[in-house]
């Protein structure tokens, strides 16, 4: 089980899937602890299974075998519902294609996850201007994604993950689809998360430049930590 | 923002898709609107005022085939009948119009004041009609089309007698549920180019409705096995009697409305399911966010349903307030009387349209609640 320093206790952790006949492991027992407040960099290469474990630890898939204890909650064991609330309420999700809803405006799109809690709007509206302003977007919320600069997408995308104020970040190869100049700013922006908002961010990277922001770097290769 | 204007936002996200998906539910609902009142126009005809009490006494054989006038004496002997009158169709073509414009019909001129009491005419014109032979009425609706006025005098062809009759107009009668036909003296066409001692039909008026019964079976008694064998009937029987020789319209309007109805529902379902297959990711993403299955599925449902919902109230819209408030008699040339759009018929058409909005969304809604995130993500990436 979790130690409280732990956010993330994983143990024995297999994940296989078919893939046609054949049958990939994508993870191969995997144990890992990730400590609260750590901004963890997952590295490997294609196909190693860092996004399926990222996945997983997210609540958005299901492992075969072996445990993912989050904030101390079996998340295989909850039902779809369960797991859908409790992804709401603890999980802040960046894309690497940023994946805002298009027709909606950048204050629109960080308060989509609120629309399932019990605040109001006004309630609402304040904590969206408060996420939008931690990452230097005020000025835009009322500009379309196709307004945004890709930095500044991803930056409204990182206001939406933490608008709920969950404990967890994760974050799938978030600098990926950014020029170098707007990658250095989210990863700044998510360094600043740890730093000041005490938040756990998870990252998956291929870069070792977007990797050597974070406060632990550990590789899968062959979905196996190595 | 809320959850409607979410939904809002995401079903009008393609407007010009959006428009043409209302659009063609508008359009497929004003035909089913359409039908379904034309439909009930033809096979539910309006009932007059004297309905009950009129029967209709026609040669077994077949409407066509005259009667012979020797009837009429024997028919007023029998207990219940207070009123008789021949009625003869004379098809006419009124000036150079290419076909028959308006019914016209020989009658006994004092049927109007027994026989089909509910027309009504000023006093001035049914004395005229009593007295003078050449003369006829015209119900209102063809008076006003033909800017026929009392005291004129115009002919028509006949297209079932040899040669042509002049009529003067004696009265305009209103008040019938059908007022477009010409009436003129049978004695007028029997003494001109018609076939003395016989006539088309018979209309009777029964004392009461509870005699009607008894006057039906007497009447088709007295004929029975005669060179003229009858058929007598109520007005109501009488009336879908001669629709079903238009043949089986219900079948016919039934088998359009159903092929109207199953298009719509296959490009409403396709339009639905592209709609969501383009936004598979977002919904991934939207699920990854805490949404659950039914919320997503409610989504869909509404927006499915929203759509639909736009497109009857443009479609059944359009039709009540064209059929309602438009000249029907005016745009259908006078074939139409009416043409309501009833309360049960909008029912219907927005039952229609919220089956539609639903159907078209399951096959989408059902993928997507049973998508998994990780699949949604990977579909578009």
């Amino acid at each position: 089980m979790a130690s409280p320093e732990n956010i993330v206790v994983i143990r024995d952790l297999t994940k296989r899937y078919s893939q046609g006949e054949i049958e990939v492991t994508a993870l191969d027992r995997v144990s890992l602890e990730i400590a609260t407040g750590e901004f963890l960099a997952l590295m490997g290469p294609s196909g190693s299974g860092k996004s399926t474990l990222l996945h997983i630890i997210a609540g958005v898939d299901r492992p075969t075998s072996g445990e993912c204890h989050v904030q101390g909650v079996d998340v295989a064991r909850l039902n779809e519902s369960q797991l859908a609330d409790w992804r709401n309420q603890n999980i802040g999700f960046i894309f690497q294609t940023f994946n805002l809803i298009p027709v909606l405006t950048a204050a629109e799109n960080v308060e989509l996850p609120l629309l399932l809690t019990q605040l109001n709007r006004s309630q609402r509206r304040k904590q969206v201007a408060a996420a939008l302003d931690l990452v230097g977007l005020s000025d835009r919320s009322h500009h379309l994604p196709r307004q945004l600069s890709g930095g500044q997408e991803q930056r409204v995308a990182i206001a939406r993950a933490l608008v709920t104020d969950p404990a967890l970040i994760v974050a799938d190869e978030p600098t990926g689809n950014l020029d170098s100049h707007s990658a250095q700013d989210v990863l700044t922006a998510l360094q600043s998360l740890r730093r000041d908002a005490g938040k756990t961010i998870i990252m998956v990277t291929h870069d070792p430049k977007a990797a050597a922001f974070g406060t632990r770097q550990i590789h899968l290769e062959k979905g196996e930590l190595s | 923002m809320t959850i409607p204007t979410f939904i809002l936002k995401n079903a009008l996200r393609n407007k010009r898709r959006a428009i043409l998906s209302i659009s063609s539910v508008a359009a497929s609902l004003f035909l089913l609107v359409t039908l379904q009142v034309a439909l009930r126009e033809l096979t539910l005809p309006p009932e007059s005022a004297g309905a009950e009490l009129r029967v209709a006494v026609r040669n077994r054989i077949s409407l066509t085939n005259p009667l012979p006038v020797r009837q009429r004496s024997l028919i007023e002997k029998i207990p219940g009948v207070a009123a008789i009158t021949p009625f003869t169709w004379f098809g006419g073509k009124y000036k150079n119009e290419g076909g028959m414009t308006f019914a016209q019909f020989a009658i006994d001129p004092k049927a109007l004041g027994t026989v089909f009491a509910e027309a009504k005419m000023d006093m001035t014109g049914y004395q005229t009609f009593v007295a003078k032979k050449d003369s006829c009425v015209i119900g209102k609706i063809t008076a006003d089309k033909y800017g026929l006025k009392v005291g004129d005098r115009f002919s028509l062809d006949s297209t079932v007698y040899p040669g042509s009759l002049t009529f003067e107009v004696a009265g305009i009668y209103s008040g019938t549920p059908d007022d477009r036909n010409m009436l003129f003296r049978q004695d007028y066409l029997d003494d001109s180019i018609g076939m003395p001692g016989y006539v088309g039909m018979w209309w009777l008026k029964v004392t009461s409705p509870e005699a009607m019964p008894g006057v039906i079976a007497t009447v088709e008694k007295t004929f029975a096995n005669s060179s003229a064998e009858v058929k007598a009937e109520s007005e109501r029987a009488f009336q879908l009697g001669f629709i079903s020789m238009l043949g089986n319209i219900r079948m016919l309007v039934a088998s359009i409305s159903t092929v109207v109805v199953f298009t719509l529902v296959l490009v409403a379902a396709s339009t639905m399911s592209m709609s969501i297959r383009e936004r598979f990711r977002e919904l991934a993403v939207l699920k990854a966010l805490g949404f659950r299955r039914r919320e997503l599925f409610a989504f869909i449902l509404a927006e499915s349903f929203g759509l639909s919902a736009a497109g009857a109230v443009l479609g059944i819209g359009t039709a009540y307030v064209l059929y309602t408030y438009g000249n029907i008699s005016q745009m259908t040339h006078g074939i139409l009387i009416s043409f309501e759009v009833t309360p049960r018929i909008i029912g219907f058409a927005a039952l229609v349209a919220a089956l539609l909005g639903i159907i078209s969304a399951i096959a989408p809604a059902v993928a997507v609640t049973r998508m998994s995130v990780v699949q949604g993500l990977k579909t578009l990436d």
